[in-house]
């Protein structure tokens, strides 16, 4: 045993080497011959602990310390200098660095773990997968090996083995990391009952995440579960009442109930953390707007324009707002650099045409209805829209067939579920199929009960007969409901909108969902 | 000293929901230089006079000066140099004499130095680890030079790819050379027994065989071999050896040696491991995404640091997570024995240090300087007082108030403070309404006229793109033969200017041959050496810069144009044209 009593000492207890007369004996006869190495890893534990403490320089120091003394032979040192070469960003010094440590000591999984990371960082994916191939044989147990491995075959798309490979971490050993990438994966080949699963079991294995909870509100809220998606975005935010996901998501399905009040203040709490997030300014300008205060709703929708100037729902809003301001010229600038943007989109064309009424210009008036009727599948308002304008200058023969297209599709929505109509879209329609004396047809069986339900934008402008022509405060009433009926459409352009988007849509922080103008339903 | 505690009593005002803080600011040097980790302080009554001690196992400014320095209050009673940098600095009572006065130990390198009554007392040092055999032999037959230093090199390089120990430091050493040096190292080292020797990385006490306050303790090594040593608390010899997967940083212990005891290991490679008395072999592994930056047993929860700024709760399972402002840089145990209280202490770089019992907030300090190591505990004769240590190597003492009462919350609940401030909506302007009423009156007329003009300016626009393509005014030529791109650089600040022509061939294979380059000035303004060159033959894909003076002639600050137009030997039209905007002249003209 290397106990050693040491049986003199000086009092102020004073310790040098020399002073251990045991080692000072061994010592010097070898002296003499050859001298003693230093300790390869004496230092390991500190360049340790300045690493895990984020000291970088203190790390540096020591390191370049150790490597002088040991001539380069201090496989730690070399490590998490490495390490340290990573996070400053020189990945391809950090890759070398790794090489030399994984002839160091070839027989390390770790080594070869770090030297795959760093080929990851450098897009080699193939590379990469090769490399941890070579450490999973070393370390057959390893979860992180069998994770990034399933990560570098997402970005080479083979999805297949990626989930194979991501299973096989999960069963090793669970991480929430491993669940988000499955869910991507679900996601990227846009099957979102899959990408459900996952994240439900992420959220039962860790409960309090708000990562995976805000994700799987938000999937919740594009399948339209709104339910269960409240309950999870909700969860979210008693753990983390500022996260910024949850809180707008939120926000716009309280925005959706005409809770304005509750969403602003929630908005505020974002406002502060995240001061230049368009799709924050386009909510609260729809905040304002369903207060029925447009000029804060103009103000906060420019705002969001200029962040984010190429956002067509931003554009959209900001046309809508505008049209219900009755400046249709600035409108039309609005939603024509909409369509720009989104040309896929029938109320899109529908706005527009309700401003070039407006405008007095009702031949490219037809033209936009045509164009919006040609696109939209399901929404009735645009054959309505249409038949009011065709029927107007007193074309009935097409503006009947644009009330039949319109039963057509109200009929096809009440088949499919059970949502109500906007009240004056239904009296719009029986005075208009009055006077086309189509009979009174019995598609609106359901009756708007509610009076206090009724979109107060519109009260200010009831035609006072319909034989005259549509006011421009009638057509405004239009818009604000298809605007409104553009959202309760279950599986309407709302819901494809979301989906024709860029593929890893609903995990990027960007929070696209609760941008759409879902949010323009006052 | 007053300074700094006048800002910090305003900070906890401000946190705390009392109007005063909890913590009586005792002391506080800035320029203490004090350099160290949590793991390197302890409190204990080394003397036996119910006074406590602080023992600060220090590194020195840049970990250059190791010291073991003792504080008595606010001052340095004892200092004393070290051989080494110390890891670890524990207290513990190694006898059941009396008087019970603590030993001291520090870890450092492969030793351990105890002392007694803050006299050295033992040296412990870490057993040899048994070099490989095959390696061993190796060096041996060179003793006998019954192998050559190439074969040699062959053999251990053999080793090394294979084996899963690693070579003694010898062995490394003599693969690194050259084929020159060999011999001689050989001969300088052959005699030598090949040693490998490991290092201490962290170290902790375990109650013996009684859970007493003051009952005999072991101490407890984590080496860089990956393994657990615990040792005799008399006769320092090793009671039990138990192996990690992974170098272990942070150590935690419950119970007692002889009857029960739990070791929780938190590792370098990102897991704790958990150890029983029985096992060789961790029990369970806890892994965690991201490096732990401190491990406190809390009763039966373990709290563990991560580098990803975030508190974590352990049992079995993960229990919970608290997010952190800022990173971590240490953390400590808090145990308040009057109110049976026990809290985590995590001091972070943003120089607060913050109080929790499980993921409850129960007190924010500010602190001047970001806080590196902490402990609480006795010390002098008051029973609650907590050390910190900055970055700077300050010193700050606070003691904590007999009346004061740890109360969950605060802060943390209800909405965040930033709901109740108000959305700065940018304010529209008398101007802006203004236009908004015009355009309902008139906005047919100005979306009419908005529309002519839209026509007439893309017509025009149309028009003036046509008549650059035909007269070639463009600096980018097309044309199948010459395909060319020009652009003009000026340098100077006058009266005589850099003007510099990069001419560049964009086609794929040819070159061109036959250019010439003419200016078209004002004579009066400008003049140039040779207003007409010729250019030389141009590569494909190569730049070419083409210089050329211009000397500004006006002493007015005058500025105006200069033409350049690139053309075809025997043709008048130029090839591409550009102009070139003259800065005016800063400089004065030459009289």
């Amino acid at each position: 045993m290397a106990l050693t009593v040491v049986p003199s000492f000086s009092v102020s207890g004073v310790w040098k080497r020399t002073q251990f007369p045991v080692s000072t004996e061994s010592q010097k006869p070898r002296q003499k011959k050859a001298p003693e190495f230093p300790i390869l890893e004496k230092q390991n534990w500190l360049i340790h602990l300045h690493y895990i403490r984020k000291d970088y320089e203190a790390c540096k120091a020591v390191i370049k310390e150790q490597l002088q003394e040991t001539q380069g032979l201090c496989e730690y040192a070399i490590y998490v200098q490495a390490l340290i070469f990573r996070l400053e960003g020189n990945i391809q010094e950090s890759l070398e660095l790794f090489q030399t440590c994984a002839v160091l000591s070839p027989q390390s999984a770790d080594n070869l773990k770090q030297v795959a990371r760093s080929l990851f960082l450098l897009g080699k994916h193939k590379a990469a997968i090769e490399v941890y191939n070579e450490a999973a044989k070393l370390n057959q147990k390893d979860w992180e090996i069998s994770h990034n491995l399933g990560v570098c075959y997402i970005y080479l798309k083979q999805f297949n083995k990626a989930q194979d490979q991501l299973h096989n971490a999960l069963n090793l050993n669970r991480h929430d990391l491993t669940y988000i990438m499955l869910g991507k994966i679900h996601l990227l080949e846009g099957d979102l009952d899959k990408a459900i699963e996952v994240y439900k079991k992420a959220v039962e294995f860790s409960p309090e995440n708000t990562e995976l909870l805000t994700t799987l509100g938000l999937l919740y809220l594009q399948l339209g579960i709104y339910q269960k998606a409240f309950e999870h975005l909700g969860n979210a935010l008693t753990y983390d009442p500022t996260n910024y996901k949850a809180i707008l998501a939120a926000g716009s399905m309280m925005q959706t109930h005409g809770d304005f009040d509750v969403a602003l203040t929630k908005y505020r709490v974002v406002a502060c953390a995240v001061l230049e997030s368009p799709p924050l300014w386009n909510n609260i300008g729809m905040c304002f707007f369903g207060k029925k205060k447009y000029v804060a709703a103009i103000s906060c929708l420019k705002r969001a324009n200029y962040l984010a100037p190429f956002d067509w729902k931003i554009l959209y809003n900001l046309g809508l707002v505008h049209l219900t301001m009755q400046q249709y010229a600035s409108a039309f600038h609005f939603l024509s650099a909409a369509i720009n943007f989104q040309p896929k989109m029938g109320e899109l064309y529908m706005l527009l045409a309700v401003a070039l009424t407006n405008l007095e210009d009702t031949e490219n008036a037809k033209r936009a209805y045509a164009e919006a009727v040609h696109l939209d599948k399901c929404n009735p308002l645009v054959n309505l829209n249409y038949a009011v304008l065709l029927y107007n200058p007193g074309e009935k023969k097409n503006a009947l067939a644009q009330y039949q297209e319109m039963e057509k599709k109200v009929s096809l929505l009440k088949d499919n579920s059970s949502l109500e109509f906007d009240s004056e879209m239904v009296e719009m329609a029986q005075k208009l199929g009055a006077a086309l004396q189509v009979g009174e047809a019995l598609v609106w069986t359901k009756p708007v009960k509610d009076p206090k339900s009724k979109h107060q934008t519109t009260s200010t402008s009831k035609p006072a007969s319909f034989q005259q022509p549509l006011g421009s405060n009638q057509a405004l009433g239009q818009a604000m409901s298809s605007a409104a009926a553009y959202r309760t459409l279950p599986s309407g352009a709302g819901g494809t909108s979301q989906f024709t988007k860029p593929p890893s849509l609903p995990l990027e922080p960007e929070p696209a969902v609760e941008s759409s103008p879902t949010e323009t339903s006052e | 000293m007053a300074a700094a505690s006048s800002s910090d009593s305003d900070a906890c005002g401000a946190e705390s929901n009392e109007a005063n803080s909890k913590w009586l600011d005792a002391h506080y040097d800035p320029m203490a230089n004090i350099h160290t980790f949590s793991a390197c302080l302890a409190l204990a009554d080394l003397h036996g006079d119910g006074e406590y001690k602080l023992v600060v196992g220090d590194l020195g400014p840049g970990g250059q000066q190791p010291r073991l320095k003792v504080l008595k209050g606010p001052l340095v009673m004892t200092e004393s140099p070290l051989p080494a940098l110390p890891a670890a600095a524990a207290t513990f009572l190694m006898e059941q004499h009396e008087p019970r006065t603590p030993a001291l130990a520090l870890a450092s390198g492969p030793c351990v130095y105890v002392y007694k009554n803050l006299r050295p007392y033992f040296k412990f040092s870490l057993p040899q680890l048994p070099p490989n055999p095959l390696e061993q032999d190796l060096w041996n037959q060179a003793k006998e030079d019954r192998i050559d230093p190439l074969t040699l090199k062959e053999m251990l390089e053999s080793i090394r790819e294979t084996a899963e120990e690693p070579l003694s430091i010898q062995s490394l050493r003599f693969l690194q050379l050259e084929l020159s040096e060999m011999e001689a190292f050989v001969n300088q080292h052959k005699s030598n027994s090949i040693k490998r020797q490991t290092v201490i990385t962290t170290m902790t006490t375990l109650k013996k065989n009684l859970a007493d306050e003051d009952a005999v303790s072991c101490l407890v090594l984590g080496t860089e071999n990956k393994e657990l040593l615990v040792l005799d608390p008399e006769a320092f010899t090793i009671l039990a050896k138990m192996s990690l997967p992974s170098v272990p940083v942070f150590l935690e212990v419950s119970g007692q040696f002889d009857v029960e005891f739990r070791l929780a290991a938190a590792c370098r490679n990102g897991n704790i491991y958990i150890l029983r008395r029985d096992s060789k072999h961790p029990k369970y592994c806890i892994e965690l995404s991201a490096q732990p930056v401190g491990l406190i047993r809390v009763h039966k929860v373990l709290v563990v640091g991560s580098t990803q700024d975030s508190l974590h709760g352990f049992t079995h399972k993960k229990l919970w997570t608290v997010q952190m402002p800022a990173a971590i840089l240490t953390m400590n145990l808090l145990e308040q024995h009057s109110r049976g209280l026990q809290a985590v202490m995590a001091g972070l770089a943003n120089g607060e240090v913050r109080i929790y019992r499980d993921k409850a907030l129960l007190n924010v300090i500010h602190t001047p300087d970001a806080v590196t190591s902490l402990c609480f505990g006795r010390y002098g004769r008051e029973d609650n007082t907590l050390i910190m240590t900055t970055r700077g190597g300050g010193l700050i003492i606070k003691i904590l108030k007999r009346t004061a009462v740890f109360v969950e919350g605060g802060s943390e609940v209800g909405p965040p403070p930033a709901q109740a401030m108000k959305l700065n909506v940018p304010r529209k302007t008398r101007l802006y309404v203004d236009q908004t009423l015009r355009e309902r009156e008139a906005g047919t007329a100005m979306h009419r006229a908005f529309q002519t003009d839209l026509y007439l300016l893309r017509l025009r626009a149309a028009r003036a793109y046509l008549q650059a393509l035909e007269s070639s005014l463009s600096p980018l030529s097309t044309t199948a033969r010459e395909p060319l791109k020009l652009h003009a650089v000026v340098q100077g600040l006058g009266p005589t200017f850099k003007l510099t022509l990069h001419l560049q061939n964009t086609s794929t294979t040819r070159p061109v041959l036959g250019l010439l380059v003419c200016f078209l000035y004002n004579e009066a303004l400008y003049s140039l050496p040779r207003a007409f060159f010729k250019v030389p033959l141009l590569v494909p894909g190569l730049n070419y810069p083409l210089e050329t003076f211009v000397e500004s002639l006006s002493n007015k600050g005058i500025s105006d144009i200069i033409k350049v137009l690139v053309l075809r030997e025997g043709q008048s039209a130029p090839l591409l044209s550009a102009h070139v905007n003259m800065p005016g002249s800063e400089g004065l003209a030459a009289a």
